[in-house]
Order: C-alpha cells, then structure tokens, then sequence
C-alpha cells in the first residue's frame, strides 16, 4: 500500500530550497513542473513549459513578482497569465496566453503542490521539521524495505540509534522517488548529522533492493 | 512513408577538410553511413551495405543523400565573392529534433535573452515588423528587412548597431543568414546552419560562415560562433515537445515569429516531417 504516493497534494522540496527570487524544477505524476518564489515571497508553481516555444520554465529566473522565460523573456504572473512579452513591449499580451498554473502550499517547512485545489490540507507532522531531502534511485517498496519504516499519518516512521525520524516519499518518474527527511524540533546537531548519514545508507541500500528485484 | 520526401533532399555529413582514408563512421536520417576519402581521392560516403550515396561537395562541407535527389544543391552566389573569408566552424552535436535547430537560428527576439550582451541587450527587445515570403520559383522561405539592435552584431563590429538581417531556408534542414558587414557597409555577411539530422531528436550542427573580415585570425571566428551555438544549445535541449510541432495549438507564435510561422507552413507543405510533431501521429 502506498501513502504518500496517492496524497491529494504532493511535497517537491523543503521551503529552503526555494528562496526569494529562485525558481527550481520538480515533478508531480501529470508532468514536470517549476516552482518558484517572488521577490516579495510569495510561492508558485506552474507547469514546466512555456506556452511560447515550449522552453522549460525552470531554467528561468524570477523579475520581482513574475517569471520570465529563459528564452524569449515572456513572463507570468503566479496566476499563470502572461503579463509581459519582450519582442511587443506596448501589446497588451491577450488573456489566452496561460503557464498552467499550479497549486501550491507550504507547511512544515515543506512545499506540496496540487494540480487542482485539494480539499484537504497537506499534512503536518506537528513538532517536526525537515532535515534534508534527496533523490533515490528505487521504487517505494524497496524504500521501505530497506528503512523498515512503519506507517503513519500518510508517511513512514523510522527510530535510528533513539532518533525519530519521519519519511515523506513521493514519486519522480516511475524509477525514483523523491524523499523528505523531517525531525523532532528538539533534535541535537549531532543527532542531525548521524540521521542525515543514516539517509545516505538508507539510499544505497533500496536502491540495491530496487536492481536485485529487478535482475533475479 | 511521410518521410520520403526528406529522404531526397541533401544534408551535410562532414568537413571536407576532415576527410580520411579510413573515413568517419556517422548516422542520416538513423542509417549508419560512412565518409571517406575514396580509392581516387575523391570524397565518397557510403551506406551500412557500402553502397555508393550521391555526393556533393559545397560550401566546405560534404553533402548527401539517401534518396534520389530531384534537384541539386541550393548555391549562395554571395559566398562566392573574392576576399570573404570561409570558416568552417566544425560540428556541434545538439539533443533536439534538426527542424528545432533551424528554427531557432530564424529567431532574432531570444537575442537579448540568450545571447546576452552579444547578439542583442535589454531594454532592446523589441521585434519591428518585417517581411516574409515563401517564394514560389526558388521554393524558398525568405525573411527580408529584419532589423534589431546588438550591442556587438560580430566579431568586427565595436559597440552596438541596428543590424539588418536576411533569412533564407533553401533545404528543410539548412538556413543562410545574410547580415550587414561592419567593415563593408554595402555587402552582407553569409552567415550558414547545415543540420545534419542523426535521428528525430538529435542532430550534428555543422555552422560555416563567408565573412568580410580582416581583423580577426579564424580560431578567433570560430571561437565566437561557438560560443553563440553553445548558448542556443541549452535552450533547444530543453524544448518540449523535443520535435517541431506543425499543427497550430500547441505553441503561441506573435508577428515576431512569422519566420517560424512561414517555415512550418513550407515543411508541412512538402510533407518535410522528420522530427515534426504531428497532431496525427
Ligand atoms: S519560449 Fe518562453 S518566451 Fe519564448
Ligand atoms: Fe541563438
């Protein structure tokens, strides 16, 4: 049974990844996406295609409150209509032009993105907060297998060495998933760095799982 | 097959000043040939039953086809003229559809973006309207009385100028860019994109120039031009659809992109759909 597969919203990146003025790439299952902050902070995301030409958003830059395309500088606004292109400077750009606008929210430190407005709110491990996140070449089984995590609150639970350690998984694209790590708040420094080491285990061995499954 | 009627149409497959005996192992269209120097001397490409391909040899490159081609090679007059000088700039590979890269090289409104400081600068972005034809006779896509400002239009020119340019599509996968010569008001530079189409989605770029300029040693030149073609290399690697959509719909052009516009119309026209995408397929 997969939990944090089938959520309504989906975590991409932890909210530090993603400061004032940046954009980066992720992926829900409909498709890549980009993500991005405006000067004044607030958070976006949109599908990975510029309705112009077709160039990745994500390889733009953020111009204050827009998005501005890499190729031929279009930019958008965080409800997705384009509200400057370069080559017309005076044409009003028409309300057609549109950068599939996603939805997007933070919580725990944490960015969930939805293709649509869920009903629910994107879950919140109360008293936690994120370490790190990193990218693993195997499926959720194999993640769990080789974490021997238990399941709670549509994520996984793991104690290493009297650490708490919460896991959320989502999938990039069939044969990686994405992995949040969070902590209890109180956690030592030390604790941090063990458990972060503990992450980079974790990572060979589901991806061992993951090719053996797959040769035998 | 859709694709036959790009099968006869001619490609770049190598410098001619690259050639060896042992010949150069490459792809057309996904078939693996080979280019050689053959028994006599002379330039010779062959396909994987080491049969004989047309050949031509033009503009410093060898060009070929695995079809029968109707009609011979596009010329530039221009490039004849003593006193240019002709710079082979070599090859680039590019992960995009050949169409894609061609297209790009018709775009002047990415100057300022991509080639930042170079071929155009903010705040000049704005494309003026400019001419486009498909000339009937010749079977070409022309672009005339394109105008934009660079901040540093080439190699030769100091500080920034409105450069005029003329774009010509000639064959399906190749593009001359005429563009006014700094040191020669009156004339043009011939600036050329051969695409050599490897597959749908990946092709070798083979840029070759014919340029007034005696400032400039050739290593400086095709430095230059390089470093122009990396820059649009990140862009066309990370286009989707990788292949050339031909059907409307799917992207947004505005009259800065009627170049583009007139291109797709003229592939669609002659059925040239290797690395389009088409709402049928
Ligand atoms: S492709 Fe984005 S502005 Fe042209
Ligand atoms: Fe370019």
């Amino acid at each position: 049974m997969t939990h944090t597969l089938s959520l309504p919203w989906t975590p991409v990146a932890l909210s530090s990844d993603v400061p004032p003025g940046t954009v980066i790439p992720a992926k829900l299952s409909s498709g890549p996406i980009a993500v991005w902050r405006t000067q004044s902070g607030h958070l976006s995301a949109n599908g990975d295609r510029c309705p112009h030409r077709g160039m990745r958003l994500s390889h733009g830059f953020v111009r204050g409150e827009t998005l501005s395309c890499i190729y031929h500088g279009w930019r958008f606004a965080d409800d997705g209509s384009c509200t400057h292109i370069p080559a017309h400077p005076n044409l009003t750009p028409p309300s057609a032009i549109k950068c599939n606008p996603r939805q997007a929210k933070e919580s725990g430190g944490v960015i969930w993105v939805a293709d649509e407005l869920p009903d629910e709110e994107p879950v919140f491990f109360e008293g936690y907060k994120p370490l790190r996140s990193l990218v693993v070449a195997a499926d959720e089984t194999s993640v769990r297998e080789a974490t021997q995590a238990t399941d709670v609150d549509s994520g996984l639970a793991v104690n290493h060495a009297g650490t708490d350690i919460r896991l959320l998984v989502s999938d990039l694209d069939g044969e990686q998933v994405f992995v949040i790590l969070l902590l209890a708040e109180n956690t030592s420094p030390e604790a941090c760095v063990s458990a972060s080491r503990w992450a980079e285990v974790m990572r060979q061995k589901a991806e061992r799982i993951c090719n053996h499954g797959e040769t035998t | 097959m859709t694709d036959t009627a790009m099968k006869d149409a001619w490609y770049p497959v190598g410098l001619c000043s690259d050639l060896s005996a042992d010949g150069r192992k490459t792809r057309l269209m996904g078939e693996p040939i080979t280019v050689k120097t053959g028994p006599v001397g002379a330039p010779e490409v062959l396909n994987a039953d080491n049969e004989p391909l047309p050949v031509i040899i033009r503009f410093g490159h060898v060009w070929t086809s695995l079809g029968a081609p109707q009609t011979d090679l596009f010329t530039i007059p221009e490039a004849d003229q003593p006193s240019r000088k002709l710079v082979d700039v070599g090859v680039v590979r590019v992960k995009c559809s050949p169409l894609r890269a061609v297209e790009n090289f018709l775009d002047i409104a990415h100057f300022p973006f991509v080639h930042t400081d170079i071929l155009g600068a903010e705040p000049h972005t704005e494309v003026e309207d400019y001419k486009v034809e498909i000339r009937d006779e010749e079977d070409e896509v022309w672009a005339t009385k394109v105008k934009f400002f660079q901040p540093q239009a080439a190699k030769s020119a100091e500080g920034g100028i409105t450069t005029e340019y003329m774009y010509r599509v000639p064959a399906p996968t190749c593009s001359v860019l005429y563009k006014t010569c700094p040191p020669r008001p009156g004339e043009w530079d011939v600036i050329c994109l051969f695409v050599q189409p490897l597959t749908e989605d990946l092709c070798d770029v083979w840029p070759w120039m014919a340029l007034y300029d005696e400032d400039n040693t050739m290593t400086e030149l095709i430095h230059f031009q390089q470093m122009i073609f990396l820059q649009d290399r990140s862009i066309l690697e990370n286009q989707i659809p990788t292949r050339l959509p031909l059907d409307p719909g799917m992207e947004m052009p505005t009259r800065a992109d009627m170049t583009s516009v007139a291109y797709r119309r003229w592939l669609k026209r002659h059925n040239y759909t290797y690395g389009a995408q088409l709402v049928a397929k």
